[in-house]
């Protein structure tokens, strides 16, 4: 009886994200990579949380209130000094780990909030351009006909424009632009912009593994099951590109960090809140001054994100495409 | 029940396929009744139209290219070609359901087995919870899937190619259905795996009165379970008869071929016989009787080459189309 038990237990169903997440946890930079990313995304929240605490119940919390003048301008890093803070009037010591910028804001502080800034954008403009791609590219593919011609026409005449001309033109347009009693403000704007245009990939993507799928056997099965095409469609066939759907994701993820740091660098992101691409815009001016703290934080802030990102990325596909599977 | 207690009966079924190539008349002119609690076969060559004339009573041709372009399918008194799509959707699963050639393929790899059943049990049944589990088990359980408890929580990749098809078998009848199609559900499988699943079949459907409409190329499928066969060759009926005439006394030569062309226990011979040539186009079918190009009377008579023979009864419950049916013996 106990020899039975066991074999049950050793022949326990294994699902495939299961079974994605053992293989995934074998590898050992790739686990390193997704913690540094949890911890950006941690940082993230916690500064987003904060921010709210701070600004609207006047909370005291150092780390998050990067407008405050922590120190005269232009202070190195590790570097000591003595300043006389604002509507005060004796002297006050401090240290600071990164330095200060032109106004005496901590660059610590300021590349800590340019985290959130970026994994908000790129989190709120990754889930607009999946809920506008998955849908269109699998109706396209599902359905073929007019209704195709009429998807791929409309991507590809977005797609034929410029990608950064056309996110700077959204930028723009949608900067200040108000929906119904809304004015679009700060990040709003530019996670609408970066969403809005950055679609096309994955539609065209979904489209072809639709138009892949939707001849398989199972398929038709359902079909003869009596499902209707909706059903077969958001039920049979797209749980079967999930995980595609899902490596997109994070690959995306990456280029929407990046093109929040380039709408940011060129004046078009959010101006009232430290960004990674304003403190690289910054240190423009500040690299004459041999100033270069500012642009060494915030470069390898980003740095260290898209290859994180990057390489697990990398292995999360290796794990969910059981067509690459190897154990 | 009596013998006329008609379930489903195909009428004059054309299907026909809008290629880029000219019109390829996959089904044509195709007629034949399946009485209540009945199994009937569907024989013929790759090609011949068989899985089109099973695809056309679901209406599951894909349209385009593909269309029924005439006749009638009456299933419990009503034709199914002339109910809406809502309609077809509540028969599809329910009043008939299909199995498929490959149960490798026609089970959804991303779901549970338990899931996929339990789906087409809430679709039709309206059972829902821990009831369309408990019926999803019971159904495995029918079907001879040993530790069925365990088995619903597997994934398609974990079954073997014979449990998956008692899966797809489970599936099919977990709504009870009059009539299930079956195509092929055995060519997949191994030797000893396709007699289970033929008995299983049987088993099911004596214990369930129900119709099945056996979609095979295999004549030794056909002898064991069938009670009636059809043979299709060209998308045409060539011949209709209960098993026993047909495997006593087949009249038309292309019957004839296909049973001479089968291994026999205790024959000892080099080569089996073959039908000399291959199965036409069917974009650019030949005149007069499609089988004459490879039939060994056609081939020499005018006639059967500038004619098409109509289906004509022979005897009672047998009828075939050739021109030399009444005339000619083996």
């Amino acid at each position: 009886m106990t020899e039975i038990t066991t074999q049950n237990e050793l022949m326990q169903p294994r699902g495939y994200w299961s079974d994605a997440i053992r293989r995934l946890r074998k590898r050992k930079m790739a686990m390193l990579c997704f913690w540094i990313v949890a911890a950006y995304a941690v940082l993230a929240g916690f500064i987003w949380v904060g921010d709210i605490l701070v600004i609207h119940f006047k909370w005291e919390i150092p780390i998050v209130q990067w407008n405050e003048h922590v120190g005269p301008n232009y202070q190195k890093p590790l570097a000591h000094y003595e300043f006389i803070p604002e509507m005060k009037t004796e002297s006050q010591k401090g240290w600071s780990l990164l330095g200060t910028d032109f106004m005496g804001q901590s660059t610590l502080r300021k590349a800590l909030y340019g985290a959130k800034t970026a994994m908000m954008v790129a989190f709120c403009a990754s889930i607009i351009s999946i809920l506008i791609g998955v849908p269109l590219g699998a109706l396209a593919g599902y359905y073929r006909g007019w209704v195709d011609d009429a998807i791929v026409w409309f991507y590809t005449t977005l797609g034929t424009i410029p990608y950064i001309l056309l996110l700077m033109a959204f930028a723009v347009v949608l900067r200040g632009a108000h929906i119904g009693p809304w004015e679009l403000r700060g990040s709003v704007a530019v996670y609408l912009a970066i969403g809005l245009t950055s679609w096309v990939g994955l539609c065209r993507l979904i489209r072809g593994e639709i138009i892949k799928r939707k001849e398989s056997e199972y398929v038709l099965a359902a079909r003869a099951m009596g499902c209707s095409d909706f059903r077969i469609l958001f039920f049979h066939l797209l749980p079967n590109v999930f995980h595609i759907i899902l490596i997109n994701f994070s690959l995306r993820f990456v280029s929407f960090i990046h093109a929040e740091v380039i709408l940011s660098f060129l004046g078009l992101g959010e101006t009232d809140k430290p960004s990674w691409g304003a403190m690289i815009d910054a240190a423009r001016t500040e690299l004459a001054r041999d100033v270069w703290w500012e642009m060494a934080a915030a470069t390898v802030a980003i740095f260290i994100i898209s290859l994180a990102l990057n390489i697990f990325s990398d292995a999360l596909r290796d794990c969910l495409d059981p067509k690459l599977r190897m154990d | 029940m009596s013998d006329h207690d008609i379930l489903l009966s195909v009428q004059n079924l054309s299907t026909h396929f809008f290629t880029q190539q000219g019109v390829a008349k996959a089904v044509q002119d195709v007629s034949f009744d399946i009485p209540a609690g009945h199994m009937m076969a569907l024989v013929g060559e790759s090609g011949c139209g068989k899985s089109v004339t099973s695809l056309s009573i679901l209406r599951l041709i894909p349209n385009p290219p593909g269309e029924i372009v005439g006749g009638k399918i009456i299933f419990k008194g009503q034709n199914l070609l002339e109910l809406s799509e809502h309609r077809m959707r509540a028969i599809r699963g329910n009043d008939i359901a299909m199995i498929f050639q490959e149960p490798m393929t026609s089970l959804n790899p991303v779901f549970t087995i338990g899931n996929q059943i339990v789906e087409v049990i809430k679709l039709h049944q309206g059972i829902k919870g821990q009831a369309a589990w408990d019926l999803a088990i019971e159904m495995l359980k029918k079907v001879g899937i040993a530790d069925p408890v365990r088995r619903v929580e597997e994934y398609p990749h974990q079954l073997s190619g014979g449990m998956r098809q008692r899966a797809m078998i489970a599936m099919a009848l977990s709504c009870s259905p009059s009539l299930l199609i079956a195509d092929e559900p055995t060519t997949a499988l191994d030797v000893t795996i396709q007699a289970q699943i033929l008995e299983l079949l049987k088993k099911l459907q004596s214990e369930n009165r129900m119709s099945i409409l056996l979609i095979t190329h295999d004549l030794g499928v056909v002898a064991e379970t069938a009670q009636t066969v059809v043979v299709m060759y060209a998308s045409k009926v060539v011949e209709k008869a209960d098993v026993q005439s047909l495997f006593g006394s087949p009249r038309h030569p292309y019957t004839q071929g296909l049973l001479r062309s089968l291994p026999r226990l205790g024959q000892r011979r080099k080569r089996l016989d073959v039908i000399g040539g291959s199965v036409p186009n069917p974009v650019a079918f030949p005149s007069g009787c499609k089988f004459h190009p490879r039939c060994p009377i056609g081939a020499k008579d005018p006639h059967c080459q500038a004619c098409e023979p109509p289906l004509q009864e022979v005897q009672t419950g047998h009828a075939v189309a050739c021109w030399y049916a009444e005339g000619y013996r083996r």
